[in-house]
């Protein structure tokens, strides 16, 4: 129970932190520029003239799609980790076999799921708004597509078997399995040629890490107070049918 | 003291040889069930043969100018992964409906020894599906244009990408074969999981077909993804089987 109400406190604090790098993010982060764009006549910007041309006058291209980096960053963070977490439940699983480390394992999976879910959706906005398109198979982008499928199949086989040692013994097998994607995916776009932004490497603004790391270490705790709030819930649930069942005999 | 040593080595050589033998033995029982039914190698070669027909299918009205050559490593590799999942569903159902599987795990032998027998007897009947799938293959996409690459990267690809096929395959199959949606389930685990594999042997065998400047560099790149990938998923397998087939 008081593992509950910390659980509580940190929703609020998570939700207050992104909050704030939600509104640092457009009031004091500093805005990227992204090219240049070309305009027949002068207009008052705060982006500086950078040349003129034949075709006009060339000014400096804010780049404002960059601003879902404060959200979209922290949520895929979240979500490699607790797959890890996952895994690591699913290890304990095996190694000690108390069920109370198989609905951990399960509860983390679907934490992790709802960052995925997020990832993608916030992933899918900015290609769109960067790239000209709404998805291209490059390879962070497919890796943590194959990841998604992983996290989707091992829900499908929990609901294909009956038997509950099994089931809990083959999903904590198949996490391990899976979770070997999250570092990969991770890595890949600091490996191979990848498309997609490595914002730490390529430098970062002071102005610009504050937003972020607020929105991370918020978006942290909200993921442990739902992963807290989902395992209450389900020892609640556990508790009815021990219940129910006590009833009916 | 020094014949406790000595006895104590004797045991663990003589527990080796075991293990060897209960290898074989169980690699044996699969090749002799085999031979005698002969199910597995002809539904799967049938399959692969369907696949075929379903790829002229795809590509009939790609024209003229298309070449297949392409695309070729692709197409063979989907055919593969497809066939091999049926094979290796079929290889399991068998031990599990005819009680050989329980067999298995009542008589004193170790589990890794069972994964590595039952995962040797996958590829070797994924290997002479390939065998056969590749010339046909060739005969009946690859005939316009001519065969730059080197020959002799396409047994090296297809041996490496069949070792991690039945190495994972044959985990995956253990846990599918005791679910609901048999094949289902097994497809569904394992397509998203042979994704690193597939896309370096369809690259490898690309280049193994087109050849180019730089095909050697190129092929031992994809080669060496496929390696990495073999080794972390075969250890995890390894370390895994051992739960899995005692739930």
């Amino acid at each position: 129970m008081r593992q509950l109400k910390i659980a509580v406190v940190m929703l609020l604090i998570g939700g207050l932190l992104t909050t704030a790098a939600f509104f640092l993010a457009f009031y004091t982060a500093e805005v990227q520029r992204f090219g240049t764009v070309t305009l027949s006549e002068e207009i008052d910007s705060a982006y500086p003239l950078v040349g003129v041309s034949n075709e006009g006058l060339q000014y400096e291209r804010p780049w404002f799609s960059q601003k879902i980096f404060y959200f979209h960053v922290p949520v895929a963070e979240a979500s490699f980790l607790v797959l890890i977490l996952s895994a690591f439940f699913g290890v304990r699983f095996l190694t000690t076999r108390r069920k109370e480390y198989d609905t951990k394992s399960r509860i983390a999976m679907e934490t992790a799921l709802t960052f995925v879910a997020l990832t993608m959706i916030t992933g899918v906005l900015w290609t769109k708004a960067s790239w000209g398109v709404w998805w291209d198979w490059e390879p962070r982008l497919t890796t943590y597509f194959i990841m998604m499928l992983l996290m989707v199949a091992y829900f499908v086989l929990r609901n294909s078997i009956e038997d509950e040692e099994r089931r809990a013994v083959y999903a904590a097998a198949f996490a391990v399995i899976a979770a070997i994607d999250a570092p990969i995916s991770f890595f890949i776009t600091r490996l191979i040629p990848s498309q997609h932004p490595v914002v730490f490497k390529s430098g970062f603004a002071t102005s610009n890490l504050l937003p972020f790391i607020l929105a991370q270490v918020g978006m942290l705790m909200i993921g442990y107070a739902i992963y807290v709030m989902r395992m209450s819930e389900e020892r609640m649930r556990e508790r009815l049918e021990v219940a129910k069942e006590a009833l009916e005999d | 003291m020094a014949r406790g040593a000595e006895n104590r080595q004797g045991s663990r050589g003589a527990s080796r040889g075991l293990s060897w033998r209960q290898y074989k033995a169980i690699l044996r029982k699969d090749i002799v069930m085999e031979l005698r039914t002969k199910e597995m190698v002809t539904s799967m070669g049938i399959y692969a043969l369907l696949t075929m027909v379903v790829y002229q299918v795809a590509l009939s009205q790609a024209g003229t100018a298309f070449d297949p050559r392409q695309i070729a490593a692709g197409l063979l590799w989907l055919a593969f992964i497809f066939t091999s999942m049926l094979g290796l569903n079929r290889s399991l159902v068998h031990e599990k409906d005819q009680g050989c599987l329980e067999a298995l795990l009542l008589s004193p032998v170790d589990r890794p020894v069972i994964f590595f027998a039952k995962a040797t007897g996958n590829l070797i009947f994924l290997g002479i599906v390939e065998i056969l799938t590749v010339p046909v293959f060739s005969f009946l996409f690859l005939q316009q244009g001519s065969y730059e690459g080197q020959w002799w990267m396409i047994p090296v690809v297809l041996t490496a990408g069949s070792m991690g096929i039945a190495g994972v395959g044959t985990l995956l199959a253990t846990m599918s074969v005791n679910t609901k949606g048999k094949d289902f389930v097994l497809a569904v685990l394992m397509v998203p999981l042979m994704y690193p594999l597939l896309l370096a042997a369809v690259s490898a065998t690309t280049v193994a077909v087109l050849g180019g400047a730089d095909a050697g560099s190129q092929f031992w790149q994809a080669m060496a993804l496929i390696g990495v990938y073999d080794a972390i998923m075969l250890v995890a397998c390894f370390g895994l089987y051992e739960f899995v087939i005692g739930a």
